[in-house]
C-alpha cells in the first residue's frame, strides 16, 4: 500500500544501549540526599501484629527512620486499582508470608539491611488458608474481615456482559470477585449432546520472571510526589499515590525509565507506595529496590483449578460448554478480579459456542498475592478449553485439526454477544500451523504433535493519547505515556511518526512514560500500543500536518485548502515546497519554536466496539519424550502471528517467541510450591525458567498480514497472544506421546514419568 | 541481598594465608558458593583471605603415578588442560560441563570440595578415582581421601586453620571412564561415574548429587554392576527435582547410561 517505513524490520534505537548496560534503568536512577529503604516483612503466613519494637533498629548505626503502619495511620494507606484491599504496611495482622510490615531507612542499603534483622515483632498466630481450597471451606478463616470499596475502574465496569456476584461482601467469605457468563440452554443441550466430555485441569503458581526486580525511588517535597519506579503503567500508579496522600494528580509525578521485562508483573501499583511513604516520614527521597525473592513475594500469576465440561453433536460440532473456574489470588485482589472477568471471557475458545455457562471465583489466600500475567487469564482459561476439546476430538475419533475446522468462527462473527466481531482469519491461521506442523512430523516412538488456538478481547480500554512536537531543525519528538518494557515501543512508534510525517526515522525520538511529561496513556498492557497509541499518533500526525498547511498558507499567501503534504514539507498551489523546519522558522520569525500535534483516542468510531481488536494466540507444539525419565524435548514451536500487518516483522517475531518460550516454561518447568507458610522456590535458581539449551529444534515464526485490524495500516497487537495456547497444546502432544492425558502443568520429568507408569 | 562489608586479604604465600586464617577470617578463592552463603545471610566472616595468588595452590603436574591438581585452579582451565586431557580425560569432561560458565571460569576444584556441595560432580568423580586431597595448617600437613574429606552436605572435614592445597589422583595406564548426569534444574539430579582398568581388574562406580554425599564403590568386573542394586543403596533427598522414588528410579537409568558410554570409550 506503499508505506515506506512502516513494515520494515528497523533496528531497534535501545538496541546497542542494552547490549552494552548504557541504558538507564530505574535501578540507576538516584536523587540528591538519597537514603535507603529495606523492607521488614513476615515470617509467618496469617497472625495478628501484637507489638513493633524498633528502638533497636533505629539505634543502629546509620537508620534514619523505622516506619510503620502507625505513622502512615492519617494517610488513605491502601492501594488496588479494582478493589482498594493492599495495605502499604500491614496494620494489625499480616496476611501472608512476606508481607511488608515495616520499612527501615537508612544511610545506606547495607545499614538498612542489618537494622530490618533488629526490628522484633511480635505475632500471635492465625489460622492460615494456604490454597483454594481451604480458603472456601466451611468456617475457613478470613484473609480479610471487612469489605473495601471499589475504585469504579473504568475497563472494569465496562465488561458489561459481566454479572458481578451481588452482595458477595454481604456475608464476609475469602472470595474475592465473583463472575459469570453465559447465554443458551446448557443443560438442554447437554441432554441432546452425542458425547459429553468433562475433564479438570490446574493451572501452576507461576512468577513472571521479569529481570528486573521492582524498585523504585520517591521523593516526597512540598507538597508534591516524584516517583521513578519500575511501573508498566505510570498513569495507573500515580492515580493510586494521589489517593494515598490525597494529592492533586498534577501534584504526583512518576516515570519509568527502560523496564527490564514486565509481562504483565509490572502492571499496576508495586513498590511505589513504600519509597513514597517512606520519604514522606522522613522528608528524604528513598530508594527502595526489591530482591528476586522479595519481587516474587509481591506479585505472582494467579493458578486455578478449572473443571471443563463439553457437549457435542456426532460430528463434532459444540452444543455447550461449561466452565468452573476457581483461582488462588492469594493475600490482596489487586488485578486478580480483572484476570477472572478475562478468564471467563478467554477459556472457551473462538468457536461457536452455542450455549455457554461460566462461573469465575477468585479466592484469598494466605500466599503472595496474585496478579496481571502475560495473557491475562488467557493461559489458565485456554488450558481447560482447548485440551477438553483435544479429548473430545479423540472420543470422536476425529482429528485435533478436525474438531477445529468444525467449530471455529469466520472472520466477523461474534464470540461474546455484542462484542466486535473476529477481526481475524482464523481457520486460515490453523492450516498454517497444521501444515507447517506436519511437514517436519518424525516417525519416532513416544513423539506428539499438539496445537491450540485463542483469541483475547485485547487492548483493554481505549484511552489514548499522543503528542508530536516539530523542531526547526525538521526534526521530531513524538511523546506518549505508554512505556517502553522491552517490546520495541519506542522504535515502533517512531517508524509510525517517520511514515505519517514523511521525514527520516533517525530524526525522530520518542520520549515515554513520564506523567508530567508525557501525554496519558492508560495502560501499556493487552497488547495494546501498537494499535491504540499507534493510531493517537496518527491523528497527532495529522493535526501536526493540519497546523502546519495553517502556517504555510500564511506564508504561501494562499488558502489552508489549497497546501499541499509532501514527505516532510508542504508545497504550495504555484509548487513552492518549504520543509517542516522552515514552516516553523519562518512563521515564528526569529528562528525559534516548534510545532505541535495532538491525537486523542477514545471509544468512538472505530474504536467504539469493545474490544478494540481481538488477539489470536495460534500455535503448535511437536514433542518427544524419554520414556525412561519422562523428560520432555520440544521438536518443533510454530506460532502465527495474525497481527493484520506488521509495523516492524522483526519485533513481531520477537515477540512471538518470547512469548512462546514463556509457555514453554509453564507448560514445562515453572511452578511456584508453597511449603508450609513459605515457597521452597522463591528464587530464580530453584524456579526453573527456561534456557536456551531447551529451545526447540525447529522454530517457525510466521506472519499472517490481512491488514484486518483497526490500528494503523491494518494492524492488531501481538505479545500475549502465542504464550496463551501452548500450554494446552504441549499437554495435547504429551498425551498423543504417551497415550495418556496429564490434568495439569507443569509436565515436569517426574510427572510425566508417572503419567506414563501410573496403573 | 546486598553482600556485607568484609576485608580482603590476599596473600601470596602460603604460611601467610595460614597465619591469616581464623574462625571468622576464612579462605576463598572462587567466591561461586562462599559468596552467595554470604548474600543470604548465612556467612559473615570479617575478612576473606583470597588463596589465588599463592602459588602452591596453582598448577597442573603429573608424577610418582599421580596428577596433581592445585587447589586454586579453575574448572574452566581443567577442562581444557592438555596435560588432563592427555592422562584423564574423563575429568576433563566433567568439568567441561559443570554449573554454569560462570561457574567454571570463576570457581576452583579446591573450593568445590571445601564446600562440600552434595549436587557436586566433582566430588562424585573424585571419590570413584580414589582420590585424595592435601591439607595444610600451621601444625604440619596430612592427606586423606575425598571420601574421607566430605562427610556430609556443605560439610567438609577440615580444620577453619587448614587450607586444602592439591587434589591427588592415582594415574592408571590404560584407565576408561565415563561419567554421566541428569540433570533438569540448575544442578544435577543424579551423577554417575564408571571407570574401568580392565589389565587390573579394577572397577569402580561413583554416584552423586542424589543423595546428601556422593557414594563410590569397587566391583571385581563390569558385569557386577547391578543398577538396580545401585538404586537400593543409595538415599535419594527428595526436592524440587523429583520425589525419592523418582530419583531412585532415574539412578538406576543413569547408571546403565554410564555402563553403555563406557562401551563407547576406547582405552
Amino acid at each position: 500500500m506503499g508505506e515506506n517505513v512502516v513494515g520494515q524490520s528497523v533496528r531497534r534505537p535501545d538496541l546497542v544501549e542494552k547490549v552494552t548496560g548504557a541504558a538507564e534503568y530505574c535501578v540507576d536512577v538516584t536523587m540528591p540526599g538519597m537514603a535507603h529503604a529495606k523492607v521488614v516483612r513476615s515470617d509467618r503466613a496469617h497472625a495478628r501484629i501484637t507489638g513493633i519494637d524498633v528502638a533497636e533498629a533505629l539505634a543502629a548505626p546509620g537508620v534514619v527512620a523505622v516506619v510503620t503502619a502507625a505513622d502512615i495511620a492519617s494517610l488513605h494507606a491502601r492501594f488496588g486499582h479494582i478493589i482498594t484491599d493492599h495495605w502499604i504496611l500491614a496494620p494489625d495482622k499480616v496476611r501472608y508470608y512476606g508481607e511488608p510490615v515495616a520499612v527501615v531507612v537508612a544511610e545506606t542499603v547495607a545499614a538498612a539491611a542489618d537494622a530490618v534483622e533488629l526490628v522484633r515483632v511480635s505475632y500471635e498466630d492465625l489460622p492460615a488458608v494456604m490454597d483454594a481450597e481451604a480458603a472456601l471451606a466451611d468456617g475457613a478463616p478470613l484473609v480479610h474481615e471487612q469489605a473495601y470499596e471499589a475504585t469504579g475502574d473504568e475497563s472494569f465496569k465496562n465488561l458489561s456482559h459481566v454479572d458481578e456476584g451481588d452482595g458477595a461482601q454481604q456475608v464476609p467469605s475469602n472470595v474475592a470477585h465473583e463472575v459469570t457468563i453465559g447465554w443458551g440452554e446448557v443443560d438442554a443441550a447437554f441432554a441432546d449432546s452425542a458425547v459429553v466430555v468433562e475433564n479438570t485441569v490446574h493451572f501452576p503458581m507461576l512468577y513472571a520472571y521479569a529481570m528486573e526486580p521492582y524498585n523504585a525511588v520517591a521523593s516526597y517535597a512540598e507538597g508534591a510526589l516524584s516517583v521513578v519506579s519500575t511501573a508498566q503503567h505510570p498513569y495507573m500508579v500515580r492515580d493510586d499515590l494521589a489517593r494515598v496522600f490525597d494529592l492533586p494528580l498534577s501534584r504526583v509525578r512518576v516515570t519509568s525509565p527502560y523496564l527490564g521485562g514486565g509481562y504483565g508483573s509490572k502492571s499496576y501499583t508495586k513498590v511505589e507506595p513504600l519509597a513514597s511513604v517512606a520519604s514522606w516520614v522522613t522528608g528524604r527521597p528513598v530508594k527502595l529496590t526489591l530482591t528476586v525473592e522479595e519481587a516474587i513475594y509481591t506479585t505472582r500469576v494467579d493458578s486455578a483449578k478449572i473443571w471443563v465440561k463439553s457437549g457435542f453433536a456426532a460430528d463434532g460440532t459444540i452444543l455447550a460448554r461449561e466452565f468452573d473456574v476457581v483461582m488462588d489470588s492469594g493475600a490482596y485482589a489487586d488485578n486478580s478480579p480483572l484476570v477472572m472477568a478475562k478468564t471467563v471471557n478467554r477459556c472457551f475458545g473462538p468457536y461457536r459456542v452455542p450455549n455457554l455457562r461460566v462461573r469465575g471465583l477468585s479466592v484469598y489466600t494466605n500466599t503472595s498475592p496474585a496478579s496481571s500475567y502475560r495473557g491475562f487469564g488467557a493461559p489458565q482459561g485456554a488450558l481447560a478449553g482447548e485440551t477438553n476439546l483435544d479429548r473430545a476430538a479423540e472420543q470422536l475419533g476425529i482429528s485435533g485439526a478436525d474438531i477445529r475446522r468444525r467449530n471455529l468462527v469466520r472472520k466477523g462473527e461474534e464470540i461474546l454477544p455484542g462484542k466486535r466481531g473476529i477481526d481475524a482469519d482464523i481457520p486460515a491461521d490453523l492450516e498454517m500451523v497444521v501444515e507447517s506442523l506436519e511437514r517436519d512430523r518424525k516417525d519416532v516412538p513416544y513423539y506428539g504433535i499438539g496445537f491450540g488456538c485463542t483469541a483475547s478481547d485485547a487492548g483493554a480500554y481505549p484511552i489514548s493519547t499522543a503528542q508530536v512536537r516539530i523542531q526547526i531543525d525538521g526534526s521530531v519528538l513524538v511523546l506518549s505515556g505508554s512505556t517502553e518494557m522491552g517490546q520495541g515501543s519506542r522504535s515502533l512508534l517512531a517508524q509510525v511518526a517517520a511514515e505519517e510525517l514523511g521525514v527520516d526515522l533517525a530524526v525522530v525520538k520518542v520520549v515515554q512514560s513520564d506523567t508530567s511529561v508525557t501525554p496519558y496513556e492508560r495502560t501499556t498492557g493487552a497488547s495494546r500500543t501498537s494499535t491504540l497509541v499507534g493510531l493517537a499518533l496518527q491523528r497527532a500526525c495529522a493535526d501536526a500536518r493540519s497546523r502546519m498547511r495553517d502556517m504555510a498558507a500564511e506564508l504561501f499567501e494562499c488558502a489552508p485548502g489549497e497546501v499541499r503534504d509532501r514527505p516532510g514539507a508542504v508545497a504550495a498551489p504555484d509548487g513552492r515546497e518549504l520543509d517542516f523546519g522552515s514552516v516553523v522558522r519562518q512563521w515564528f520569525g526569529g528562528s525559534a519554536g516548534e510545532v505541535t500535534g495532538v491525537g486523542l483516542l477514545r471509544r468512538d468510531g472505530a474504536t467504539q466496539k469493545m474490544p478494540p481488536f481481538w488477539e489470536v494466540g495460534m500455535v503448535g507444539v511437536a514433542v518427544e519424550i524419554d520414556p525412561e525419565t519422562g523428560v520432555v524435548a520440544v521438536d518443533q514451536l510454530v506460532t502465527v502471528a495474525d497481527v493484520g500487518f506488521a509495523i516492524n516483522p522483526r519485533a513481531v517475531e520477537g515477540q512471538d517467541l518470547g512469548a512462546a518460550t514463556q509457555g514453554l516454561g509453564m507448560a514445562l518447568h515453572e511452578e511456584l510450591v508453597y511449603d508450609g507458610p513459605q515457597l521452597a522456590n522463591a528464587n530464580v535458581v530453584d524456579y526453573r525458567v527456561p534456557r536456551t539449551t531447551d529451545l526447540p529444534r525447529k522454530i517457525d515464526l510466521m506472519i499472517a498480514e490481512r491488514r484486518d485490524g483497526v490500528g494503523p495500516y491494518g494492524a492488531k497487537g501481538a505479545g500475549e497472544g502465542t504464550l496463551n495456547p501452548i500450554g494446552g497444546a504441549v499437554a495435547a502432544a504429551v498425551a498423543r506421546a504417551v497415550g495418556r492425558w496429564p490434568d495439569r502443568l507443569p509436565l515436569t520429568p517426574e510427572r510425566v514419568w508417572r503419567l506414563m507408569n501410573r496403573d | 541481598m546486598t553482600l556485607p562489608p568484609f576485608a580482603l586479604v590476599r596473600p601470596t604465600t602460603l604460611d601467610e594465608a595460614l597465619r591469616e586464617l581464623t574462625e571468622d577470617s576464612v579462605p576463598y578463592c572462587g567466591g561461586t558458593e562462599l559468596l552467595l552463603a554470604m548474600r543470604a545471610g548465612l556467612h559473615r566472616p570479617d575478612a576473606l583471605v583470597d588463596l589465588k595468588r599463592i602459588p602452591e595452590l596453582t598448577g597442573v603436574r603429573a608424577g610418582d603415578g599421580m596428577l596433581v591438581i592445585g587447589a586454586a585452579e579453575r574448572h574452566a582451565d581443567l577442562a581444557t588442560h592438555p596435560l588432563i586431557l592427555e592422562r584423564l580425560p574423563v575429568f576433563a569432561r566433567m568439568e567441561k560441563h559443570i554449573g554454569n560458565a560462570r561457574v567454571r571460569n570463576q570457581g576452583s576444584i579446591g573450593g568445590n570440595l571445601c564446600f562440600a556441595e552434595p549436587k557436586s560432580d566433582v566430588a562424585t568423580l573424585l571419590m570413584a578415582l580414589e582420590a585424595s586431597v592435601t591439607l595444610v595448617s600451621p601444625g604440619g600437613r596430612r592427606t586423606v581421601t575425598v571420601e574421607e574429606l566430605i562427610v556430609g552436605p556443605y560439610y567438609a572435614e577440615k580444620e577453619p586453620d587448614e587450607i586444602l592445597v592439591d587434589v591427588r589422583i592415582p594415574l592408571r595406564d590404560g584407565l576408561r571412564g565415563a561419567y554421566v548426569k541428569f540433570q533438569t534444574m540448575e544442578r544435577p539430579t543424579v551423577g554417575v561415574a564408571v571407570l574401568a582398568d580392565d589389565a587390573a581388574g579394577w572397577y569402580r562406580l561413583g554416584v552423586g548429587a542424589v543423595g546428601e554425599v556422593p557414594l563410590a564403590w569397587s566391583f571385581g568386573s563390569l558385569a557386577e554392576i547391578d543398577p538396580d542394586d545401585i538404586a537400593s543403596r543409595v538415599d535419594p533427598t527428595p526436592d524440587l527435582a523429583g520425589s525419592e522414588e523418582y530419583k531412585r528410579h532415574v539412578t538406576a537409568v543413569y547408571v546403565r547410561r554410564a555402563l553403555a558410554k563406557l562401551e563407547q570409550v576406547s582405552s
